[in-house]
């Protein structure tokens, strides 16, 4: 049986496709179209966006001073003067609401970068040097973790004493399980692949398995858990400065507010109303941000 | 081996012009395009076809099992118990499936429910369908189980999926499946997931089942070796389309398209590889083109060597040879030089 | 399965245990003199006052000693006195925690009963427009701080309806702090719950049980259902230690007189041996209920028991 045929010229329309490899874009053009395609994660994002722009431009779009008393009369409602009407000291609701983003924002970041640096280098330190040193710094995550955010809080509040920085400081320790755990997983997951093995008897450093393999597996799903952490990290201390343990007055910062117009909400709803229409805004950006992300990021979650 | 061909021309299952579609992100792919054949009595009809040709998409949606917001079927009947299984509602449907026409996957481990046990996922189908209760239920399990030679059926009915071995799995499956007796069994690449030497020894319980219920079998795998041994006749498909069907012995010695004559030569072969003048692995060159990006014309062209400026144009399906039909331009040609 | 729950019992011991460790500890952590601390509020105490209390409390022993004197009397049931007015501590709490168990469960049972209805529902309608109602509900309520909750919740219902009360240690006045709790629980029950039933919906033993001819509600529930019971445990226990959290917030939103209040007090007061007693037994009931549940695992999930 002859092994060959006749091989005609191509036609154009029959060559063949691309190889499949090059079809597919790079992560970031991925996560920027799987964000257009999904409402939540641009509503997130525009939230976000928001938050930030206030933060940053707060001393030029806050029409008044936020601590400054006698801005308007006391207790007045919703007015064109006053768009968020005044406080109990008269002072101006929208420019304390504005002001307090900034608040919001720093509680998030530093809370959550204290959470993630040392999560991080526990879970790494933990899931890679294996023996006692792992089983030590496990179990103690997995204590940590067994007696939840709020007593740790608590607790860390107690010691420290009441104050934001405090209140951001507990919120970030409370945290750490999470980050630690899932660090730990994915390090875990990556030391049973095959090319880790041959990575090690290849050669390679300590320092360079950890930067160049184990980080970049890592990063994916820990962005994902630092973006609805941000908003664990702002409710947690919103709540905290209701309890009056966080922020004191008179900070602007939303939970603050909420707690100190207590007495006054059945007089005026709105001392109540804007700050923690703000959280909740807030707080939603960044879950939906942080659910679009993780369908974006979760290799398991991607439809063919 | 197959064994005499069944010769009872009644069609027990016929599918007609099949189209099945997905909405995906990269658009809308066609699974199942035009598809149609025909099951008779009693008789091993296997679907072979490399993964993504739309075998197994054929099978589940003969019995409406496709994922429900992604997938739908677009045309097409399906002919069974004189009825068109496409336009049932869901209570008739649920009838059909389990009593009339079983279905058993490729991988037991994870179509085994974990939580519940063997004996409560064997008894169900024939309670629910037969309306037995529970004792005669667990009777008609216990001896399911022994018809499949599964050891101890009345102490394997209280053990659970995991404690079970591969191979007992899929006899599991088998007995699950044949426990109300149907007149359809769809296999989907029923060996795929065991070891070799199980291979064997569930597809030859699979012939002796048949021959004792006269059960008719879909048999969809990407094994020409299953096909050679288990079926009577064959439909290769492609990219969605069958491309070719006919009796298996027939088509074996004589393909009469480009891709069948193809998956024939991919298989390896001792002779081939092995003493004087060993020649390589015979493989088809290039990829199956993603579905929602399809050539016109003939989807294979882009990999056949006997390409010509007709195929842009899609074949239709001819009969090249008593009781053969293929969808190629060129068959003449290809059965021209094997023959030279 | 014998093996497997002296396991988790030795954890629930290590747990508590280093709570006792770190609750020692916690007064040391305080930066500058504890002692002072916990007296600044009050007008005049004489430095002899403050060594007597000092010296009740340990503190001029080495670190040892002292763990060694609290576990003692920790064991024989003495928590020790509040710094103000001088009450038992143990009796304390355990006066109060009935409170805190009462507004934890119901609202536990709101979250469940809501949160698995609606996380059910989403997954088994799974791309449609229920699935996304239920997911905005869901994220909405998640997103909604549960005090700003709490507060309007008073304001509508409690004052200016008047069908509820509040501040009072009855059932009646139960109710609006348990709904409180339980709608934002039930968002965070109704998302996880959803991504878990999806999981499973995709799984192929329920196209094996479709294939089979089953109805719908016994696919639903024998096979789905019972194989989603151990994630579902799994985030029904997560969610109670969630809810005893929550629950110090509401108690003090609402005044209900749960540990939760008393714990806030503590703080405010720096009544430290009150904070330390708190803890322990905070720590306590939560290991406890984690033990429980991983009893329940054993129960439904056989994969753990046959091994």
């Amino acid at each position: 049986m002859s092994e060959s045929f006749p091989v005609e010229e191509l036609p154009a329309a029959l060559a063949p496709l691309p190889p499949a490899a090059a079809l597919r874009p790079g992560p970031v053009r991925r996560i920027g179209s799987f964000l257009l395609r999904n409402p939540g994660g641009v509503i997130g994002a525009t939230i976000v966006l928001c938050l930030v722009l206030s933060a940053v431009l707060a001393p030029i779009i806050a029409p008044y001073d936020p601590l400054h008393m006698g801005a308007g009369r006391r207790l007045t409602p919703p007015s064109p003067a006053h768009p968020f009407g005044t406080d109990e000291f008269g002072r101006d609701l929208l420019s304390r609401v504005i002001y307090g983003s900034r608040l919001t924002l720093q509680i998030g970041l530093i809370a959550v970068s204290i959470s993630l640096g040392t999560g991080l280098l526990v879970g790494l330190v933990g899931g890679y040097s294996g023996g006692w040193v792992e089983r030590i710094l496990m179990r103690g995550t997995d204590v940590l973790f067994s007696f939840t955010d709020t007593l740790i809080a608590l607790a860390a509040v107690a010691v420290l004493g009441p104050s934001l920085t405090n209140a951001m400081i507990a919120v970030g320790i409370a945290a750490i399980p999470y980050y630690a755990r899932v660090t730990y997983g994915v390090v875990l997951v990556e030391k049973s692949k095959p090319y880790f093995d041959a990575a090690v008897a290849a050669g390679a450093g300590h320092l360079r398995i950890i930067f160049v393999h184990l980080l970049p597996n890592v990063i994916p799903p820990l962005i994902v858990v630092a973006s609805l952490g941000v908003s664990a990290a702002v409710l947690a201390a919103a709540g905290l400065s209701f309890l009056g343990l966080g922020a004191q007055p008179p900070s602007p910062e939303w939970g603050a507010m909420l707690a100190s117009g207590r007495d006054y909400f059945t007089r005026a709803s709105w001392i109540m109303t804007f700050p923690g229409l703000a959280i909740a805004l807030s707080v939603l950006g960044f879950n939906l941000l942080g659910d679009a992300l993780r369908e974006a990021l979760d290799p398991r979650q991607r439809r063919r | 081996m197959t064994g005499a061909t069944r010769s009872s021309a009644r069609p027990v299952l016929a599918v007609e012009r099949l189209r099945t579609e997905f909405s995906t992100k990269a658009g809308l792919a066609v699974a199942v395009d035009d598809v149609s054949f025909e099951l008779r009595e009693a008789e091993t009809l296997a679907i072979v076809g490399e993964s993504g040709s739309g075998k197994s998409v054929t099978a589940l949606s003969i019995l409406g099992l496709l994922p429900p917001v992604t997938a739908r079927v677009a045309a097409g009947t399906v002919r069974f118990g004189g009825r068109d299984l496409l336009s049932l509602d869901r209570s008739q449907l649920q009838d059909v499936r389990g009593a009339q026409i079983a279905m058993i996957f490729q991988d037991p481990m994870t179509s085994l429910n974990p939580v519940l046990t063997i004996g409560r996922q064997l008894t169900e189908a024939v309670v629910r369908h037969e309306h037995l209760d529970p004792r005669a239920a667990t009777a008609r399990a216990v001896e399911m189980l022994a018809r499949v030679q599964i050891p101890e059926p009345a102490w394997q009915i209280g053990r659970y999926p995991h404690q079970l071995s591969g191979g007992m799995r899929q006899r599991v499956m088998i007995a699950m499946a044949l426990s109300c007796r149907p007149k359809v069994l769809i296999a989907d690449e029923p060996t795929t997931a065991l070891d070799v030497t199980v291979q064997a020894q569930i597809l030859d319980l699979m012939s002796t089942l048949q021959e004792e219920f006269g059960t008719a079998i879909i048999l969809i795998t990407h094994d020409m070796g299953v096909v050679a041994e288990m079926s009577d006749r064959v439909i290769v498909m492609y990219a969605g389309r069958k491309v070719e069907e006919g009796d298996t012995v027939t088509l074996f010695d004589n393909p009469c398209h480009p891709y069948t004559r193809g998956l024939l030569k991919a298989r390896p072969r001792i002779t081939a590889t092995f003493g004087p003048g060993r020649s390589r692995l015979q493989e088809i060159p290039g990829v199956v083109p993603p579905l929602t990006r399809l050539p016109p014309g003939c989807r294979f062209a882009p990999r056949c060597a006997l390409r010509v400026e007709h195929c842009r144009e899609q074949p239709s399906l001819d009969e090249k040879a008593p009781g053969q039909r293929a969808e190629c331009w060129e068959s003449h040609r290809m059965q021209a030089e094997s023959t030279a | 399965m014998a093996r497997y729950l002296l396991k988790r019992l030795l954890s629930a011991v290590v747990t508590i245990w280093v709570t006792t460790i770190a609750v020692v500890l916690l007064i040391h952590l305080v930066p500058g003199d504890p002692v002072k601390i916990m007296f600044a509020q009050s007008q005049s105490t004489t430095p002899e006052q403050l060594e007597t209390v000092r010296h009740n409390l340990g503190l001029d022993r080495p670190i040892y000693e002292q763990y060694a004197i609290y576990m003692s009397r920790v064991l024989h049931g003495d928590f020790g006195h509040t710094i103000r007015g001088d009450q038992p501590i143990l009796p304390l709490l355990l006066g109060r925690l009935p409170y805190t168990l009462a507004l934890a469960l119901s609202s536990l049972l709101v979250a469940t009963v809501i949160g698995l209805g609606l996380g059910f529902l989403a997954a088994y309608k799974r791309g449609t427009a229920l699935d996304s109602l239920c997911m905005v509900l869901a994220i909405g309520g998640v997103s909604v701080p549960v005090f700003w909750l709490g507060q309007i919740l008073i304001l509508v219902f409690a004052v200016r309806l008047s069908w509820f009360q509040v501040a009072g240690s009855d059932w009646r006045s139960l109710i609006l702090p348990a709904l409180t709790l339980g709608v934002t629980n039930a968002a965070v029950v109704a998302r996880l719950t959803r991504s878990t039933m999806i999981d499973i919906f995709n799984q192929d033993y329920i196209r094996t049980a479709w294939a089979k001819g089953l109805p719908a509600r016994t696919v639903l529930s024998r096979h789905a259902l019972r194989a989603g019971l151990v994630p579902i445990v799994t985030i029904l226990g997560l969610q109670f230690t969630y809810t005893m959290g929550g629950a110090v917030i509401v108690e003090n939103v609402f005044s209900w007189n749960g540990i939760g209040r008393l714990a806030v007090q503590a703080i405010f007061q720096r009544d430290y041996p009150l904070i330390q007693g708190f803890i322990l037994t905070f720590a306590c009931l939560v290991a406890l209920v984690s033990l429980a549940m991983d009893v329940l695992y054993a129960v439904l999930d056989p994969r753990i028991v046959h091994v």
